[in-house]
């Protein structure tokens, strides 16, 4: 048996300073694709979202299944942080079944966060729900209708923090 | 999926100072208080808006504090990594030897020899209220279901379960983060504990210039 570190097989004191190296390379790697990969920061870089509605401004359309469905927020400015009031209007489809809203952030999964609404006139649905504000500053949100048995809009804008 | 998704990318590094500030000690014990922290903060934060039933009323009033704790964490991953590196002397300062505030320095040292650990337990509550994304979206889901659950009281509980479930799940995420910062299993460390010094200064900056641009 080696009693010291003279005396251990040769091939011991080859395998030391290439574990040392492959352990450095495997933590550079590996913290590497923690932070890019697993980061909702740099998957939100390399997904842009287009804003498309200017809810800012007045009420968004879009087409869904034979008709339009248009959306509109208030009170304004659009802010994250504040009760908001989302209304949901269809022309030219008869919904069968309540909508619903999902809230997302393009790009950064920040969980679900889903407005339910409620008749509030023959093709008009209404709902209260929060937009919440991301600590990374980015203000592109999107909201997904979806009328069931018909499909989903989506609808990306703007909020103000 | 959101804590791996999100929570390694936002809370992440504040798992990996923690590891490499514990250097080649054990760290689990330490991630466990800390994290057991965070969801008592959730936990208290999910009962407060469950029992009101309202989101943005209680953030509203929170939003001054979580600034204040986004500089303090900066201001800590900054001291940790100066620390790591010695170029400011904070492990002196409890030590036998250094009593400059008199009173201070023992309380220092007395707090230092009694519960060096169990000290993460009181920063995860602290560092819980940092702002965060998931963290408000599961609070919204808090107050709906205080809202919908027609008893303050049983809103609170219910408000409570959620966000305390919403903290568990965030753990594994960035235990395993913690564990893979730790190093143990590499031979040779002081290198990278001197660009991990570096690395951990220049994020305790980012949590600062996010603080006051938030």
């Amino acid at each position: 048996m080696p009693s010291s570190a003279n005396d251990r097989p040769p091939l011991k004191r080859v395998v030391k300073p290439r574990g040392r190296l492959t352990g450095l390379l495997l933590y550079v790697v590996l913290t590497g694709m923690a932070v890019c990969l697993l980061s909702g920061h740099a998957r939100a870089q390399v997904v842009e979202a287009a804003v498309d509605c200017a809810i800012q401004s007045g009420s968004c359309t879009k087409n869904l299944g034979g008709g339009t469905v248009t959306l509109d927020i208030s009170p304004r400015p659009v802010r994250a942080m504040h009760d908001l009031t989302f209304t949901v209007t269809f022309s030219g489809i008869e919904p069968a079944h309540d909508p619903v809203i999902d809230l997302a952030m393009p790009g950064m999964i920040m969980g679900p966060n889903r407005v339910v609404l409620k008749r509030a006139g023959e093709t008009t649905y209404q709902g209260t729900g929060v937009i919440v504000r991301c600590p990374s500053g980015r203000r592109t949100w999107k909201a997904t209708v979806t009328l069931p048995d018909t499909g989903s809009a989506e609808f990306i804008f703007d909020v103000v923090y | 999926m959101v804590g791996f998704g999100h929570c390694v990318g936002m809370c992440g590094p504040i798992a990996v100072s923690l590891s490499l500030s514990l250097r080649a000690g054990k760290v689990l014990l330490p991630h466990l208080l800390y994290h057991a922290g965070r969801i008592t903060t959730y936990a208290l934060l999910g009962a407060v808006v469950g029992l009101t039933g309202s989101f943005t009323a209680v953030t509203g009033r929170i939003v001054g504090i979580q600034r204040g704790v986004m500089i303090f964490a900066g201001v800590l991953i900054i001291l940790m990594g100066l620390a790591m590196i010695g170029w400011i002397p904070l492990g002196r300062i409890f030590t036998d030897s250094f009593r400059p505030f008199g009173f201070l320095s023992r309380a220092f040292q007395r707090l230092n020899a009694a519960c060096s650990r169990g000290a993460y337990y009181p920063a995860g509550v602290v560092l819980g209220l940092l702002p965060c994304g998931p963290v408000y979206t599961a609070l919204v889901a808090a107050a709906r279901a205080g809202m919908e659950s027609g008893e303050p009281l049983q809103g609170m509980f219910t408000g409570s379960w959620l966000m305390m479930a919403f903290g568990l799940g965030t753990v594994p995420a960035l235990l395993l983060v913690g564990r893979l910062a730790s190093l143990g299993w590499l031979t040779r460390r002081e290198v990278i504990y001197r660009l991990s010094s570096i690395l951990m200064i220049a994020l305790g900056v980012y949590f600062i210039v996010k603080a006051v641009r938030f």
